[in-house]
């Protein structure tokens, strides 16, 4: 399989799993269990500009069907599919030497910061289009913070389960 | 245009993502019942705090048509008030209005020298003569020297060579009140007998004797005596009137003042 076709495998994974159980898993309202987001971050590098947005944000609509909360998740996972590129650039120095193979990038050390700081984004995104407006303003950052912990956790559970022995 | 262009083509990314994000936010107001609600309750603030502001700046510019209209009004008023005061004047038979009162501008006017003068947006078209008596709300403002067709010159009360008859209210006591060219808030009273009593504080006004203002218009109020002369006092007036801020007057025509005149015309030749 090439690296393409791995990709659609775990999106595959990713949806499923996201959808048939962490969107049924409810620890109350201060945890948001997300890992959809995975499908942009393993997105094989040579995938940016306007095809990387309008991935992000379909991948966000689909899961704002599943979920019926219309343009909440696409705004959020909008904004992480814009700010990948800066990330790829900004975060991973060197990353060239890794080459254009996505697979490759996989390391675990710049994978979980630049994971973490996309889900932090993503929820932060998420849970102030959900209040929608800042007079809750604790409670709110309380919230993102325990969705971003929790999210990132089976994020990383995913990466090792997954990825990583995928890759190999 | 092909700057915006390329600019667009720049900066795609960026604002691609902005675009995708607005309609995700308009997907998020239509169709969530909270969101639409708390949206909804916003913008209407927005909007409200936005047409009471520009309702602000709009009323400042009008004020100046706003200023007309109640000048207007109230020339009306007075107008309506004199000829209801002729009414109830028991004593004439034929009830006409003495005066009539035609609301005027001052589009020009000097106040520091000694010879001061006004130039009024109103001429001989709008009903004004000469020697008619000009009044601003707050009380004496001068005199009409003379009307083109459109504009009149006022002699004010701040010209050395405007001399009125006025009294003081409390006991009738008139003399001449002269300018003596020095500062344009104070004017003087002269020719009252020294024996008459007078206190800083006395509201002094137009005396009955004058043919061209009506009797008892405010003129201003007593500032301080001077005792000086030997028979008569100097009595230093506070003028009601702010030259300085002079904008909106009335012009107040003594209907029957020709036929007095004519009168005492008359009388002096036999």
């Amino acid at each position: 399989m090439n690296s393409s076709q791995y990709y659609y495998v775990h999106l595959l994974i990713i949806g499923l799993i996201q959808i048939v159980i962490l969107n049924n898993v409810h620890l109350g309202s201060y945890f948001y269990i997300n890992i959809y987001m995975l499908a942009l971050y393993i997105l094989p590098h040579k995938v940016k500009g306007i095809p990387l947005l309008l991935i992000g944000f379909g991948t966000g609509i689909l899961m704002d069907m599943a979920s019926h909360t219309a343009g909440i998740h696409a705004a959020a996972s909008t904004l992480v599919a814009y700010t990948r590129p800066y990330f790829l650039r900004g975060i991973t120095e060197g990353a060239e030497e890794y080459g254009q193979d996505g697979h490759r990038m996989l390391e675990a050390g710049w994978f979980f910061r630049y994971s973490l700081l996309s889900t932090f984004l993503f929820h932060l995104v998420l849970v102030l289009m959900e209040a929608f407006s800042f007079r809750d303003i604790g409670i709110s950052l309380l919230r993102i913070v325990s969705s971003t912990f929790i999210s990132e956790v089976f994020v990383m559970l995913y990466y090792f389960i997954g990825l990583k022995r995928l890759t190999k | 245009m092909k700057d915006i262009i390329r600019l667009i083509v720049k900066y795609q990314f960026t604002l691609f993502f902005i675009l995708l994000e607005i309609i995700c936010f308009s997907l998020v107001v239509r169709n969530n019942d909270y969101q639409r609600a708390i949206f909804s309750q916003q913008s209407s603030v927005f909007a409200g705090e936005v047409a009471k502001a520009t309702s602000e700046v709009r009323n400042y510019f009008r004020l100046r048509s706003i200023n007309e209209g109640l000048a207007r009004e109230n020339t009306a008023l007075k107008n309506r008030l004199e000829a209801y005061a002729s009414r109830t004047d028991t004593l004439v038979a034929d009830s006409a209005a003495t005066y009539t009162y035609y609301q005027a501008r001052v589009i020009n006017a000097t106040y520091n020298r000694t010879k001061n003068y006004l130039t009024l947006n109103r001429g001989e078209r709008d009903g004004l003569r000469k020697e008619m008596a000009v009044c601003a709300p707050e009380g004496v403002a001068g005199l009409v020297q003379d009307v083109s067709e459109r504009f009149a010159i006022v002699i004010p009360l701040i010209n050395t060579s405007s001399i009125i008859s006025a009294k003081i209210k409390q006991n009738d006591y008139y003399g001449p009140l002269q300018w003596d060219g020095d500062d344009y808030r104070y004017s003087y009273l002269n020719d009252i007998p020294y024996h008459v009593q007078v206190n800083a504080g006395d509201t002094i006004v137009t005396s009955n004797y004058s043919s061209i203002f009506p009797e008892g218009l405010m003129i201003g109020v007593v500032e301080s005596v001077d005792k000086k002369d030997a028979n008569f006092l100097r009595i230093k007036v506070r003028l009601a009137v702010d030259f300085r801020r002079l904008t909106y007057v009335y012009v107040i025509d003594n209907n029957t003042l020709e036929e007095q005149q004519q009168l005492e015309e008359q009388n002096r030749h036999e």
